[in-house]
């Protein structure tokens, strides 16, 4: 097993008058090449989670094993193993610090005793998998970039680093369609390509369907579900208990199946739900 | 009466170092009526924030002008005034918190104009009030969800006693829940209060609930009109990389298969009114 998650719990300000638990006793096991989704609503603990497996700080209690070492243990094994994980930040912005976007994302780089034309290769190819342009944008100036272009290229220094497990807290979040659709279609054949391990935090179940296999839902800081994606992402009554809507195919769906249709549910993208709102209705696509 | 935000020809340039500059804003003209709730779209980069920073003079314009409520916004004396009239949400809930209390957070906008400690005291207790989160008043801020955070920073915008809001990607860092109670705050500031909104977003489904639709491509206006006359233009909306709202795209695949459904077909009940 790559990555094996032992009654992990987490607190943080323990001791104080804003003492919170964050993860209560969470077991999980990844395999190599997995491709997982984690969703919950804010403050279920989705963040802390992917940080601790991310080797950024001790948990309370519990152990995160990668290949049966522990990301927590003595600094030597842990440094060699945190360069495995590669976890991109909910909000990057705050992490962006050098003058051009090359150099920022050079910056991780230059610890891998890489020659000057791989990195100029890398940096150009991780800014096109967030969609950008090289040519643009690489000798512009971090903050002069819009917030959504800034949240690409803190993603864009991640991938550079070519981890073996990536790690994704809410990617899409204030990208435009397009952005997110093309980044979500690169990290997945990304992916495929090279077998790593993936996870990706959302709140956007249409995402979340497109790109992984096994979604794990956090409830105030539990595991409250862990399963095929179609599956937990279709599951009504689960959704509604974490507090997350159900994507609106989906809901027209359920409301056509209420209304005594016999519809399936599970189609998240438009496409889909057209396709079998059609096949219901027995209509014949027009062809022009 | 003229029209509360008056746009005409309105250029905009950044400076870059070495005197480069970026276009982000290329001849907009638009006006907003009072009370209107109108939503703003378009993809990454294309100059939606740009243009927001206009309203309240936190940009002037590089050529054309930006008048609100008749004060033209690049006159350095009118500042002040158009402060107060148009309060902004920036989308991260995090930047926006300044003070280590709830109450402290709400009343810092009205500090700032100088008003007195009695009236910021109604303001503040009606602000919070108004945004649902009375109870929280001595929290600090940190201690509250994304979507309570961005509360907080309506209730902000609010105790300054603006007519209009403008909201930038408000919701895009929120779960369903805190989007919620966020879009129920907006509506209902526009509908009760009168309001005028300007809501930044790349949900199609929120834009969908504003009254008028605006689309921004390469720093230009290119659509403007009620949500089903914009979204009924899927093609040209798919080549600006736009999704249309889940529920006006099924309609429109479903055309192609022959079903004849109406066009202001938006949301999930119309649908289902209009197939069952
Ligand atoms: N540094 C911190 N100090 C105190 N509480 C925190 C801290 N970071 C997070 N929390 C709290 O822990 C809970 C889980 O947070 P997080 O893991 O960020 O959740 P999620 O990513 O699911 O929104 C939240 O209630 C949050 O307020
Ligand atoms: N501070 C800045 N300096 C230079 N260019 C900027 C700055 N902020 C934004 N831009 C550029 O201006 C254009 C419009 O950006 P913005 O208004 O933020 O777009 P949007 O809000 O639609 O994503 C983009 O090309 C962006 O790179
Ligand atoms: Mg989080
Ligand atoms: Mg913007």
């Amino acid at each position: 097993m790559l990555i094996q998650v032992e009654n992990l719990t987490h607190i943080y300000s323990q001791g104080t008058p804003f003492e919170h638990v964050a993860l209560r006793e969470v077991n999980l096991e990844i395999a190599a090449g997995e491709r997982v989704g984690i969703l919950g609503p804010t403050g279920s603990g989705k963040s802390t989670l992917v940080q601790l497996l991310a080797g950024l700080f001790k948990p309370t209690s519990g152990r995160v094993l990668l290949e049966g070492e522990s990301i927590h243990g003595k600094e030597a094994t842990a440094r060699r193993l945190r360069l495995q994980v590669g976890l991109a930040f909910q909000y990057p912005e705050d992490q962006i610090f050098e003058q051009t976007v090359f150099r920022e994302i050079a910056f991780g780089l230059r610890n891998l005793n890489l020659r000057r034309t791989e990195i100029e290769a890398r940096v150009n190819w991780a800014l096109e998998m967030v969609g950008l342009n090289p040519a643009a944008v690489a000798q512009r100036m971090p903050f002069a970039l819009s917030g959504g272009e800034r949240r690409r290229v803190a993603l864009a220094s991640i991938l550079a680093m070519h981890p073996r497990v990536l790690i994704l807290d809410e990617p899409t979040a204030g990208q435009d369609s397009q952005g997110r659709r093309a980044l979500l279609e690169n990290v997945g054949r990304w992916q495929r390509e090279t077998g790593m391990t993936l996870i990706i935090v959302s709140h956007a179940l249409e995402d979340l369907a497109v790109l992984v296999e096994r979604v794990i839902a956090l409830k105030e800081g539990r595991v409250v579900a862990d399963g095929p994606a179609r599956q937990v992402l279709s599951d009504a009554p689960l959704l509604l208990d974490i507090g997350l809507d159900v994507p609106e195919p989906v809901a027209l769906l359920q409301a056509l199946r209420q209304a005594g249709k016999n519809v399936r549910v599970d189609c998240f993208l438009p496409a889909e739900a057209a396709a079998e709102i059609a096949r219901a209705w027995g209509l014949q696509e027009i062809v022009s | 009466m003229r029209p509360f935000i008056e746009i005409e020809d309105l250029e905009y340039a950044y400076p870059l170092e070495g005197g480069d500059q970026i276009v982000a804003l290329r001849g907009v003209n638009l006006t907003i009526e009072r009370g209107e709730f109108v939503a703003l779209i378009g993809p990454n980069g294309s100059g939606k924030s740009t243009l927001a920073k206009h309203l309240n003079a936190l940009l002037l314009p590089t050529a054309g002008r930006v008048c609100i409520d008749g004060l033209q916004t690049s006159d350095p004396g009118n500042v002040g005034t158009i402060r107060q009239k148009v309060g902004m949400v920036f989308q991260n809930p995090d930047n926006q918190i300044v003070a280590t209390t709830v109450e402290e957070d709400v009343a810092f906008g009205p500090e700032n104009m100088g008003i007195p400690p009695e009236e910021i005291r109604r303001r503040v207790d009606s602000a919070l009030v108004a945004v649902g989160l009375s109870a929280y008043r001595q929290h600090p801020p940190q201690m509250l969800s994304g979507g309570q955070k961005q509360l907080v920073a309506i209730a902000g915008a609010l105790a300054t006693r603006p007519s209009c809001i403008v909201f930038d990607e408000p919701t895009s860092m929120l779960d369903p829940v805190g989007r919620r109670q966020v879009l129920n705050t907006i509506r209902w500031l526009n509908t009760a209060e009168g309001i005028t909104i300007l809501l930044i977003t790349h949900s199609m489904s929120e834009a969908a609930i504003a009254q008028r639709v605006l689309v921004m491509e390469a720093g230009r206006l290119v659509m403007d009109g009620a949500p089903a006359l914009v979204f009924g233009q899927g093609t040209r909306l798919r080549a600006l990389g736009l999704d249309l709202p889940p529920i006006v795209d099924i309609a429109q695949r479903l055309r192609t298969w022959g079903l004849s459904l109406p066009q202001t077909v938006l949301t999930v009940q119309d649908m289902v009114d209009a197939l069952c």
